[in-house]
């Protein structure tokens, strides 16, 4: 039983599925674009424009393994980067306007947990009205305009959250190309899978997407831990707009709306159950990995920007199926089992004919004997 | 107000939970009205009465789900402010409900379920799983049963029967130390061997010294079990039965009686 | 023994021609030279298509090892990232366009020139990149978009007959710095004439699907009924314009609209009347010159050149013989 032991494997280690779906296209990618990938600078540069996705996705993660949704995660993106930007370029605030642009998230997510929790809005309908608010604002004080952070990279706020690490030999120039944000949010994702696996805080959530109900009834305060998950959210989104706009060195007036279906679309071909209950920080990390990379890679191979959707979405499909087959074994048993016995029913109506031949061709006596 | 959960019998107190003219109002309609109820330290109670008569809203009340409109709850003799009574107080009293479908998280593994909401955490919060774990699975053993049968801490409860499920809830119950057990509509669609399980488990609760609140619509069964029968209808009591008094059929009878 | 001596000439024979088509191919201009490719919006669309038709068609002709085009959503933030990955496979040449701004692209623009990379830009111009790399291969194949702008604008005053005092709308994206020239030229040469101008910003949502500008549009012909003209410098939105007269109920001629480009819709709207001018960029000819730029840098080490393509404007008169043009994705 190869199958039953496979698939006990799959279930123990975290992500298994996405993992592999990842090293699949990266050895596809490797072969159709050698050139690319069989270099480091494809990955460093991924190291530079990945985190922010990553740590969407991360706050997502928890956010649906609650069984809620958070959409204003754009608008944050909006809002917190020109918080930063403003503060940094026209007043020359440096960290006072790291902390600003942070505490904006933390403020926005905030206030969806209050709406959501204390007032009682379902998520999507909160976080969407939230989203148009909040990227309204934005535009609203920014004029519109974008802001470019010319020299930003000699102050010590660019250099300590996403400065380029330095000191590699030559010949290993790439490891100088390696931005400090793909650490950070490294270490983030760590501490957070600790938080979600292995806190009290974690279990809550998971307990909440369970069930509402069954989580009042163990004594879970789940207003008040709903409004703390969707406040880290609102964090983790600014920190992601922090980084976004440091890298680019320019605040964009209407950043952050293509994030919003790829962090969610990451999430669920991470594996994190859209029904709540279950979430995976692992599989999300990757789920992200391949978003990020299936553009690149498709234009490296040199087809053309029609069969990035179609590619996209192809790899949900085939994600979402095999999680069928790893977290609900029956309902795949249970699909090929009509299967077979279509097949018994036919085989035997077969055999059933080809007795009753037999019985013609031996003779009469025998298919006497058979009907008494 | 947190009273340390002592055995019931060092008190010297009657009653475990005393409700005095208890009232609740959602909204305008009165949900219930003039309870005053006592549950002894080491019987069973059956709670039967008709669909929203009103005793779900009663355990409610009696564990801190919800907040009575007017009224005092004593809690082994010594009285507790109702205003701010919650599950996690009714928990540090050792009060426990156990919910048909409402008890576990359907896609959490065992040992998550047993500690959930109570877990052993260090000083930031961090769960020690370790220990959890051995302790459910040390659960799963000695006092709920469960041997081989392929279920083990890291099982979800989705894998599990109904009447196992109740034996793990009541088991998480009985682990820490409640006093008193709230049962609600335990053997609702459940098959009939699982409902023998069930009710063997109820036994289990008066062997052990402890006090149950059943909730029942199947007379049968409550009947079986129960000390004392308590009839509710329209969110009053209305009459308290010994079941040696009555048959089944007599009180089948009694109860359409009452509804005229 | 015979099939297998004729099998061996037969391969002999396929090998020597290969190698003699190669030797032919070996003189074309674009051996050795790969391209990224920033296209801008989406494959296919109005303001797209003509443009990556252009660029296959040069890729074609001088033998370009391979094209690679990336495409935005014409959100800028993408098109850096893009040319993050364009830089990291290290292609002979990057094209781009100039919606992030000189200072969002200056330090990129930098590395990638240092490692030896042409850098060219169409469609939106960089000026103050053009200067400093012009030498190294930095040219410019597009409108200058301000007196892009002031032509439509005063092509739309002689169809319409737009006097002092008339108002007029211009829906475009102020916002980015030097995109929205295009509409500030048409916005600026409108009010010099007399007219009363309300400038309107195109959203992000709206400038990646234009139909969302729809019922905005529509909503704000019906509450301005002395409205005479719209003038806009955005490909989609022209084509969406027609829809947005006849949902208000207006008759083809009674708003004078400026637009751009030669979208599908647009062309309905320029048969129908409804459009009365549009500025073609020659978006063609904004895919063929980048191409030809990188190979005449990367093999000749030519410099940076540059061809203003908004040399004209179509109207109603002159559309019809350019209609199986368009449609093959040419115009």
């Amino acid at each position: 039983m190869a199958a039953r032991q496979l698939y006990a494997t799959a279930q123990r280690v975290e992500g298994l599925p996405i993992i592999l779906v990842f090293l699949v296209l990266l050895g596809l990618f490797m072969y159709t674009a050698p050139e690319v990938f069989l270099a480091p600078y494809i990955y460093t540069t991924f190291l530079s424009t990945l985190p922010p996705l990553v740590l969407l996705a991360i706050g997502l993660t928890f956010v649906i393994g609650a069984g809620e949704i958070d959409l204003s995660f754009p608008a944050v993106i909006s809002f917190s980067g020109f918080v930063f930007a403003v503060l940094f370029k026209q007043y020359g605030l440096g960290w006072i306007a790291a902390a600003a642009g942070l505490g904006s998230g933390l403020l926005v997510g905030f206030a969806n947990g209050l709406l959501i929790a204390r007032v009682g809005i379902p998520s999507f309908m909160a976080t969407l009205a939230t989203q148009f608010f909040w990227a309204g604002m934005a535009t609203v004080l920014s004029g519109g305009k974008s802001y470019a952070l010319r020299g930003a990279e000699q102050s010590s706020v660019w250099k300590a959250l996403v400065g380029r690490l330095a000191g590699a030999p030559e010949s290993m120039a790439w490891f100088n190309d390696v931005s400090v944000q793909a650490i950070w949010t490294a270490l983030i994702a760590a501490f957070l899978w600790f938080v979600l696996n292995r806190h009290r805080f974690g279990e809550h959530v998971l307990f909440i997407g369970d069930s509402n109900a069954v989580a009042r009834v163990v004594g879970i305060d789940v207003e008040r831990e709903k409004i703390r998950l969707f406040t880290l959210m609102g964090g983790l989104a600014a920190l992601a707009a922090m980084l976004l706009t440091l890298e680019n060195k320019n605040f964009f007036g209407n950043q952050g709306q293509g994030y919003l279906l790829t962090a969610i679309a990451s999430v669920l071909i991470g594996g994190t159950s859209i029904f709540g209950g279950r979430a995976t920080i692992v599989g999300t990390v990757f789920g992200c990995f391949i978003i990020g990379m299936i553009e690149a890679g498709l234009v490296a191979t040199g087809l053309t920007g029609a069969w990035v959707r179609t590619i996209q979405g192809l790899v949900f499909l085939v994600s979402i199926v095999f999680y069928l087959w790893v977290e609900e074994p029956q309902r795949v048993r249970a699909f090929l089992a009509r299967g077979a016995s279509f097949r018994l029913r036919r085989d035997s109506d077969q055999a059933g004919r080809a007795e009753w031949r037999a019985g013609q061709v031996i003779g009469q006596p025998e298919a006497d004997r058979r009907k008494r | 107000m947190a009273l340390s959960a002592g055995t019931s019998a060092e008190r010297g107190e009657e009653h475990i939970v005393r409700l005095e003219n208890v009232q609740k109002f959602f909204g305008a309609v009165q949900g219930l009205r003039d309870i005053n109820l006592g549950i002894g330290r080491n019987e069973i109670v059956g709670l039967i009465g008709d669909n929203g008569a009103g005793k779900s809203t009663l355990i409610k009340v009696m564990t801190g789900v919800l907040r009575p409109s007017a009224g005092r709850i004593f809690v082994r003799g010594r009285e507790i402010d109702a205003a701010s009574y919650s599950v996690r107080q009714a928990h540090e009293l050792s009060i426990e409900t156990v919910y048909q479908d409402k008890s576990l998280a359907e896609k959490q593994p065992l040992w998550r379920n047993f500690f959930a909401g109570r877990q052993i955490v260090n000083r930031f919060g961090f769960i020690d799983v370790k220990k959890e774990r051995a302790i459910a699975r040390e659960m799963l053993l000695s006092s709920i049963g469960f041997r081989g049968a392929g279920i083990t801490v890291d099982s979800t409860v989705s894998q599990l029967s109904g009447g196992e499920r109740q034996g793990i809830a009541i088991g998480r119950a009985m682990h820490f130390n409640a006093d008193l057990i709230v049962l609600d509509e335990p053997t609702a669609a459940l098959a009939v061997s699982e409902v023998r399980k069930v009710l063997d488990f109820v036994r289990r609760i008066k062997a052990s010294g402890r006090a149950c609140v059943y909730i029942e619509h199947n007379l049968a069964h409550v009947h079986e079990v129960a000390d004392r029968l308590v009839v509710l209808d329209r969110g009053a009591i209305v009459a308290e039965i010994s079941p040696r008094a009555m048959s089944v059929a007599e009180l089948t009878e009694y109860l359409i009686a009452l509804q005229h | 023994m015979m099939r297998a001596r004729r099998r061996l000439i037969g391969a002999a024979a396929a090998a020597m021609l290969a190698g003699a088509g190669t030797a032919l191919a070996a003189d074309a201009p674009g051996k050795g030279v790969t391209i990224y490719m920033q296209m801008g919006g989406n494959p296919g669309d109005g303001a797209t298509l003509a443009r990556q038709t252009g660029a296959a068609a040069a890729a074609t002709a001088l033998g370009v090892d391979k094209l690679n085009s990336q495409f935005s959503a014409w959100a800028p933030e993408t098109m850096l990232q893009q040319f993050k990955e364009a830089l990291a496979a290290r292609p002979s040449c990057i094209v781009i366009m100039g919606h992030p701004g000189n200072d969002a692209f200056a330090d990129l623009v930098k590395q990638a020139v240092d490692q030896g990379i042409v850098v060219t830009d169409g469609n939106s111009p960089l000026s103050e990149l053009q200067k400093t790399y012009g030498s190294k291969g930095f040219g410019y194949a597009g409108v200058d978009l301000y007196a892009g702008g002031t032509l439509t604008a005063q092509r739309m005053i002689e169809a319409g007959h737009l006097k002092a005092g008339d108002e007029a709308m211009v829906y475009g994206v102020f916002s980015q710095a030097e995109r929205g020239l295009s509409e500030k030229g048409l916005a600026d040469t409108l009010e010099k004439a007399g007219l009363k101008v309300d400038r309107l910003e195109i959203t992000q949502e709206a400038n990646s699907d234009p139909s969302l500008a729809v019922p905005i549009l529509a909503a704000y012909v019906q509450s301005h009924p002395r409205l005479k003209a719209i003038g806009t410098q955005h490909g989609g939105v022209t084509g969406v314009l027609e829809e947005v007269l006849k949902k208000a109920g207006k008759k083809p001629g009674e708003i004078t609209v400026g637009g751009i480009d030669l979208a599908p819709a647009t062309i309905d709207g320029l048969k129908s009347g409804y459009v009365s001018v549009t500025l073609d960029q020659l978006l063609y000819l904004q895919g063929f010159m980048p191409v030809l730029q990188c190979v005449l840098t990367a093999k000749y080490k030519m410099p940076g050149l540059s061809l203003n393509t908004g040399a004209g404007v179509v109207t109603p008169e002159t559309i019809g013989p350019l209609i199986p043009l368009i449609e093959g994705g040419y115009r």
